[in-house]
């Protein structure tokens, strides 16, 4: 039974970090239909800046990690802002359907690559602002940094949501999202909403950075396979729905648990791409996603 | 007519000059860059002293050393362009390098089909130069404790002397991490054992929840272990995730940098063979660390990898002496001046008598590494 809670628990906290990642995911395709492939390198370097600020790799530390974390976020919204007005918007202005996908990944690719000139290839520390001392629960042991992960990730979807529900701004995003043109029409300046859902989905995506880096190591190359892992729970969850990449997050952290427990370690990441492949059969919107009509 | 014999000398001449002046172009194949740069960088390095060294004195056959370095960035296929470019176009005599297994053994057949030699100097898979035996000659040489030799030691440490009856195997689920498990598994099925858990991980893991957990239901007693640094580190902090606290004695690996700072304290105590210390007291010892810490200042005055750096130094003085014996630069030569050195090599990690024979390319051989340990960031010889 510990056994069992003590694989759910870390399951979790993994799967609420793929949540968060994927809800960035989520943001940029409600109002433009496209995503950033670069999600995995939002994170990288929302991470590394705030290892710059709050660790000791570039003369620091300048800031405390609690106080770091506004600077990030503000840090991924420029970052975001950037990808769209790069790879994005040039894309949706000659209406080309597949574009932004080659222009997101190159531009992460270039990302990663700065990345490396700067913070070198190397694996570094980030330096926990909690101590690593577990605490027990019903004898499973849980970290504090790893009850951090879930609050910050659940406060930081939950933001945007009310933002998106009760703000006059919010209410522009949910507009475009539900008919970008009769959006347009009413005087709701479309573009500018799709530069800010690109920049709150990359300060999303640096926030999560930060939030895993002392939990993991800080290097060029995290965010490779956390923002692949992460668009398999957007697809699993649905890219139209926020209660689905929780969902799809939980369920995919745990289910790796379990896989690496009870059957073997070298079948972890199966249960999570046959589900993947499950969902894209059956039910091709995701668990939660809505099935979107495309009139032609 | 005579104008043209006179130029034709005078080419010829010329030509005879610049070819005596020629320097001995050799190769350097390693990860400087990546989770394995501690261990290639420190390589290079004490490769590129001992280089420096021999050239102050007047080089080899009368020709200076000229290393040409190539970051194959610990990736297979970035290996194999790196041995082409190095036999092809630099036209190298021979390569000392290879950091890793699975790198070594995808780029070494280019280096047998040339018939250049290589001299390993770090990567420890048993396979590595037994690649080639049913050939009539092996081009590959090696002068690091093989994970046969590594394996048993660790094994020894921890049924033997520590006596400890459940171990775990926490291996990752690279070339250099399979072929140690079954060399791990060879060796406790020696000593009429079973690991109680044998659990695998990929490279950049970010969670070890369930391997610990595995090992820890098991009942083990110690973990043993093959991987690289970062996910070392992964495994000694994921022990304090769980609150479950068991020693480590694993590969040499345990020795790098990256895994010291990243695992800090949850790293203390780690054990795993060893061929070189830093902190060494014979006077030839210290002289070549006093010297690598002047020429490349490591931060904290700590070299990321002693063994590396040791092994890379010495690799370089056993080929000087076989291209001195060979008195060419010719590939079947200097392999078999390799095989019967007449000459003691008297290098940093030991004195190499006879290091080599046709059927046996092995210069480390068993007893001559011994227990290091992890403590206070540094290591140091096991008590």
């Amino acid at each position: 039974m510990e056994i069992l809670l003590q694989l759910i628990i870390s399951g979790a906290s993994l799967g609420m970090i793929y949540a968060i990642i994927a809800f960035g995911y989520q943001l940029t395709f409600a109002t433009s239909g496209t995503l950033n492939f670069g999600q995995g390198e939002a994170l990288m370097l929302g991470a590394l800046v705030g290892l710059s600020l709050a660790g000791s790799v570039h003369g620091g530390p300048y800031l405390n990690y609690w106080l770091m974390i506004p600077l990030v976020v503000i840090f991924g919204c420029f970052q975001g802002a950037f990808v769209e007005w790069i790879a994005v918007r040039p894309a949706i202005k000659i209406k080309s359907e597949f574009g932004w996908i080659m222009s997101t990944i190159a531009l992460s690719i270039i990302f990663k690559n700065v990345a490396e000139n700067i913070w070198g290839k190397d694996d570094l520390t980030f330096p926990s602002p909690l101590s690593d001392e577990p605490f027990t629960i019903f004898g499973a042991n849980v970290q504090p940094m790893q009850v951090v992960v879930v609050v910050g990730a659940l406060l930081m979807m939950a933001a945007v949501e009310i933002f998106n529900r009760k703000s006059i701004y919010g209410k522009a995003v949910v507009a475009t999202s539900n008919d970008r043109d009769a959006a347009g029409l009413m005087g709701i300046n479309t573009s500018a909403v799709i530069t800010f859902s690109y920049a709150l989905s990359s300060a999303t995506a640096a926030f999560a950075g930060v939030l895993v880096a002392p939990l993991t190591l800080t290097g060029a190359t995290m965010g490779a396979s956390l923002g692949l892992k992460a668009f398999a729970v957007a697809i699993i969850g649905g890219l139209t729905s926020g209660v689905g990449a929780i969902v799809g997050g939980l369920i995919l952290g745990v289910a790796e648990e379990l896989t690496g427990y009870y059957v073997a370690s070298g079948y972890k990441e199966v249960p999570g791409l046959v589900l993947l492949l499950l969902v894209l059969a059956i039910k091709p919107a995701g668990l939660f996603g809505k099935v979107a009509i495309k009139k032609v | 007519m005579k104008l043209q014999a006179i130029v034709a000398a005078i080419t010829i001449g010329w030509a005879m000059t610049s070819m005596a002046a020629e320097p001995i172009k050799i190769g350097v194949s390693g990860p400087f860059t990546g989770g394995s740069a501690p261990m290639g960088v420190s390589m290079r390095d004490g490769v590129k002293l001992a280089v420096a060294e021999i050239n102050a004195k007047g080089g080899v056959l009368g020709r200076q050393i000229q290393l040409v370095e190539r970051d194959e960035e610990a990736k297979n296929e970035r290996g194999v362009q790196v041995a082409q470019e190095l036999i092809n176009k630099e036209k190298v005599v021979a390569t000392v390098g290879f950091i890793n297994t699975g790198v070594a053994l995808a780029s070494q057949r280019f280096y047998e089909e040339a018939k250049i030699p290589v001299i390993n100097n770090v990567a420890t898979g048993t396979a590595v130069t037994k690649q080639f035996t049913d050939q009539p000659d092996n081009y590959v040489f090696r002068n690091a404790a093989n994970d046969t030799i590594q394996s048993s030691m660790i094994v020894d440490q921890a049924i033997v002397k520590q006596k400890f009856t459940k171990v775990a195997i926490m291996a990752d689920t690279t070339n250099y991490g399979q072929l140690g498990r079954a060399d791990l598994e060879k060796a406790l099925a020696a000593k009429g054992i079973t690991a109680v858990a044998s659990e695998k991980f990929n490279l950049k893991d970010v969670d070890m929840t369930a391997q610990l957990l595995r090992a820890k239901q098991a009942g083990a007693q110690v973990i043993l272990t093959y991987s690289y640094g970062p996910e070392l580190a992964q495994l000694a902090n994921g022990m304090q995730k769980l609150g479950w606290k068991v020693p480590m004695i694993g590969s040499w690996t345990l020795s790098m940098s990256n895994f010291i700072d990243n695992a800090g304290k949850n790293g203390e105590g780690a054990k795993m063979p060893q061929t070189f210390f830093q902190d060494s007291t014979t006077p030839k010892r210290k002289a070549f660390v006093d010297s690598y810490l002047k020429a490349y200042n490591p931060p904290a005055g700590r070299i990321p990898s002693p063994v590396s750096a040791a092994q890379g130094y010495d690799s370089v003085y056993l080929l000087a002496a076989a291209i001195k014996q060979a008195g060419s630069t010719d590939g079947p030569a200097v392999r078999a001046a390799l095989e019967s050195l007449k000459e003691k090599v008297d290098g940093v990690v030991t004195t190499y008598d006879k290091p080599f024979t046709h059927d046996d390319h092995e210069a480390i051989k068993p007893g001559m590494a011994v227990f290091g340990q992890v403590s206070n960031g540094r290591v140091v010889a096991a008590q």
